[in-house]
């Protein structure tokens, strides 16, 4: 007898081939620019090569920010999803504004661009992602709950914010104090370690702990990868501070990892227009 | 025949994953006051308002409506 049971899900997959492009071109951009790093870093451009190369890279945040934005634009902002999609790309922009400014500074005035008028936009940053993803953990607080996985992220937050304390703050930021590093540059130094932690990690890890409830439902997928792209902002902005005050050197790889990690961004804008798309 | 509440978590758990369709699903029930296997065409208007409520802030109302529109056509 034949039965009809539970509908089976359609076979078709979610990613639409574009959307595989899109990334493609995305990633193979970060390549090169990673590429054009080492070579920047090895010193071995010509001046006219290493400010190409440069702004390369600062071109670079803002094709993520125009691809996370124009996505938030066409899911709507008349919809919740929509500005949340808004805000993260808003950070990108901002973060794509601050990079302008400070590559303008250091490559064609010839000045220290640290403390400049990059640094509010680069702060602008935590204030659209911390914002954007608030709104995603409140948006499923009648699906799952959400006070628990808070909790435990801002408890780990916390510890965090003591391990930057004792490993950054207390032994080097402080004592070089404003008498070093001026107000603007003690206020900046002590702000990103600490907004790293409190305002990029903790929500993406409250976030990671709620959209895990879902499983493999699709709606989470967009959030694991931005979730990816915070833990790698967040480590990669704390470890630079304390590899550039503890002696330890920066390195290409580290110096990559702001563009790495809002390439996640974009892609994760790029996954979740598939997902929102009706089929 | 797929019941009702097999129909609806099928379709929900593809967006929320299993187990939050499976609440979602026994949570409207609760609220008519019956268990997620009693649940009939009659209570789709029910179903409907409550997967609204909970998908309207995660989801475009595009993709609740499309969801909505495979519950009632069982796919």
């Amino acid at each position: 007898m034949a039965t009809e049971s539970v509908p089976a899900a359609r076979k078709n997959s979610v990613m639409a081939p574009a959307t595989y492009v899109g990334a493609g071109v995305l990633v193979g951009l970060t390549a090169i620019y990673w590429f054009l790093s080492t070579q920047m870093y090895a010193d071995v451009l010509g001046d006219t090569a290493y400010a190409m190369s440069y702004w390369f890279g600062t071109l670079l945040q803002i094709v993520f920010a125009v691809v996370i934005v124009t996505i938030a634009l066409r899911i709507g902002l008349d919809q919740g999803v929509g500005k949340q999609w808004l805000f993260v790309g808003m950070g990108v922009a901002a973060f794509a504004i601050g990079d302008i400014i400070w590559t303008v500074l250091e490559l064609h005035m010839g000045l220290d661009p640290y403390p400049s008028l990059a640094d509010p936009f680069y702060v602008l940053q935590y204030v659209f992602f911390m914002t954007a993803i608030v709104l995603a953990i409140r948006s499923y607080q009648h699906l799952t709950p959400i006070r628990t996985p808070v909790i435990i992220a801002a408890a780990i937050a916390i510890i965090l914010g003591i391990v930057v304390y004792a490993a950054l703050l207390a032994p080097h930021i402080f004592p070089a104090g404003i008498a070093e590093l001026g107000f603007w540059g003690l206020v900046v130094s002590t702000l990103y370690p600490l907004g790293d932690v409190f305002f990029i990690l903790a929500p993406a890890l409250a976030l990671a702990l709620i959209i895990r409830q879902l499983g493999a439902g699709r709606l989470g997928w967009p959030w694991w990868v931005i979730v990816v792209g915070a833990v790698v902002y967040s480590f990669t902005d704390a470890f630079y501070s304390y590899a550039d005050w503890s002696g330890l050197g920066l390195t290409v790889t580290l110096d990559m990892g702001w563009a790495v990690a809002n390439l996640m961004f974009a892609l994760a804008a790029l996954v979740a227009r598939d997902v929102y798309r009706v089929r | 025949m797929a019941t009702m509440r097999e129909r609806v978590e099928a379709a929900l758990g593809t967006y929320v994953g299993d187990t939050v369709a499976d609440t979602c699903v026994r949570g409207t029930a609760l609220s008519l006051g019956k268990s997620a296997d009693d649940l009939t065409e009659a209570d789709l208007p029910a179903l409907e308002s409550s997967i609204r409520r909970l998908l309207g802030p995660i989801a475009p109302s595009s993709v609740i409506d499309d969801l909505l529109t495979k519950i009632q056509k069982g796919f």
